[in-house]
């Protein structure tokens, strides 16, 4: 199989990437790691250790180099499977660990979610909604990345061409050849600032106003997304998704997002139900409206007060 | 040139202004009894409040100064221009500052601060204005709440206007939205 001793699987909700997991760790005896696991794997290493990382960024980086170091050393002992938990970005770069992201198109893991838990495809369209919505904020929280850029993975497997047996093959003559196949220039461990940067280069403002809040943002060192996520609001009756709505950021250290609108107030009625509906169907998702007046406060008061 | 700003409705008098400041005095008094506080300034909107409340305090303190550099086109990071003098370490530090809106200043603070090591930091603003806060701060302690206005006065000026003024005005909003405010919370018209 080669020298890769850790794998990472991060998949979409219903992607059939925990059945991969399992076959992959019975043959390979390696172990598996879930969400409960990691808990207890790190409660039981160290209790005072948080079991997801710290948001400032200096302690980040500590705790990221601490677990780093301790999965490393346990994979000396005992092969493993992480399932999730950022995985490809602690692990990011370590010649010992291979990553793969497991992905399916949404009208079959909506198919898969009505069939599993007996729902009609509307329903299952929402449940499968509001789980892909909690990982995409666990991974933009706590490590502010878009984990589905496949350039964090060395394989991308998209499980509405292959059986679980046949991705098992796959994978494991992707690790083969990928063994010793190190590139020359390692992977930079990229801080939360550089991956923000990073994104940022390739961002472009719909509006000259998100522009320059965002650089308000950074005045302060307020790490924002640009438009990291849609939320689905309306579906039709076969659960195809008819209307959407896309924050324009996402503050990962308040988990809080904010829709910038310079539309004059009695216009913004449209962005209003939106945002309402969000509410309604997401009551854990924290969204604030800046409005035209807010904004002009905003501009008024850093360029104003003195 | 430009016509200078002009003032809009009163918000709070020199007399209730006054009262709010001797009560927090009190009440920061009572919390830090048996503490020697650092009272860190935020200049320059603060001063104003600081030197008022500081009058009010029965409790001994140290008082030192921040400025913060503010925002402009072509800076890419705030900046530190003025620091304080007295190490923080393992001190109770009370930040003070004219106002707390989008809390943006206020939580940068708090961040730089943390990494000082002080015992704990607190903040006390003169307002607050929670309607546009963006930054998750908590305000220990504050004069008034106010709603989603411009105001002017005691500390807080506008291109350098109204700093002076003993009590808390709007600035002159010529859409009457201000007043209208104002008026729900029985507040405003006389100045």
């Amino acid at each position: 199989m080669g020298d890769f001793s850790i794998i990472t699987i991060s998949r979409e909700v219903e992607s059939l990437g925990d059945e991969i997991a399992l076959r992959l760790a019975k043959k390979l005896a390696f172990e598996i790691i879930d969400r409960e696991g990691w808990v207890a794997l790190l409660r039981e290493w160290n209790t005072e250790l948080p079991v997801e990382p710290p948001l400032e960024e200096k302690e980040q980086e500590e705790w990221m180099v601490t677990v780093r170091t301790f999965l490393r050393e346990k994979a000396e002992k005992r092969g493993f499977i992480l399932l999730g938990r950022g995985g490809q970005r602690i692990l990011e770069g370590l010649d010992s660990a291979f990553h793969i992201l497991v992905v399916a198109p949404i009208e079959i893991r909506i198919q898969r979610i009505a069939e599993k838990y007996n729902q009609d495809r509307a329903t299952a369209s929402r449940i499968l909604a509001e789980q892909d919505m909690q990982r995409e904020r666990f991974l933009m929280r706590n490590f502010g990345i878009d984990w589905k850029n496949p350039l964090y993975y060395n394989l991308v497997l998209n499980t509405s061409f292959y059986h679980i047996e046949e991705a098992y093959t796959l994978i494991i003559e992707a690790m083969r050849r990928a063994t010793n196949k190190v590139p020359s220039v390692p992977v930079k461990q990229r801080s939360l600032f550089e991956e923000k940067n990073f994104l940022k280069e390739r961002v472009f403002f719909s509006h000259p106003s998100e522009e320059d809040f965002a650089r308000i943002l950074d005045f302060y060192g307020i790490r924002w997304l640009y438009e990291p996520r849609t939320f689905p609001l309306v579906w039709d009756e076969e659960g195809n998704v008819v209307e959407a709505f896309a924050p324009d950021f996402y503050l990962p250290d308040f988990d809080l997002f904010i829709e910038l609108t310079t539309q004059k107030q009695k216009l913004t009625w449209k962005k209003n139900k939106k945002v309402r509906r969000l509410k309604e169907l997401y009551p854990d998702v924290k969204i604030k409206i800046i409005y035209a007046r807010d904004y002009e406060h905003i501009v008024r008061k850093f360029g104003g007060r003195k | 040139m430009n016509e200078p700003p002009r003032l809009g409705d009163l918000v709070f008098t020199p007399e209730e202004v006054q009262k709010r400041v001797k009560e927090v005095g009190r009440c920061i008094s009572g919390d830090y009894v048996g503490k020697k506080p650092v009272l860190v300034v935020i200049l320059r909107g603060a001063v104003y409040f600081a030197v008022d409340l500081t009058r009010e305090l029965s409790i001994p303190f140290d008082i030192d100064f921040m400025s913060l550099s503010p925002f402009r086109p072509g800076l890419q990071r705030v900046e530190i221009e003025m620091d304080v003098d007295i190490p923080l370490a393992g001190k109770d530090v009370l930040i003070i500052e004219d106002i707390i809106d989008t809390g943006l200043t206020v939580n940068f603070l708090v961040r730089t601060l943390e990494k000082r090591f002080p015992r704990g930091i607190r903040v006390c603003s003169f307002l607050s204005c929670p309607a546009r806060r963006i930054a998750e701060v908590h305000v220990h302690y504050f004069c008034f709440e106010i709603p989603d206005v411009y105001v002017v006065g005691y500390g807080l000026d506008f291109q350098g206007y109204f700093r002076n003024l003993t009590g808390v005005y709007t600035l002159y909003d010529p859409t009457g939205r201000s007043t209208q405010i104002l008026k729900a919370m029985g507040k405003g018209g006389k100045r």
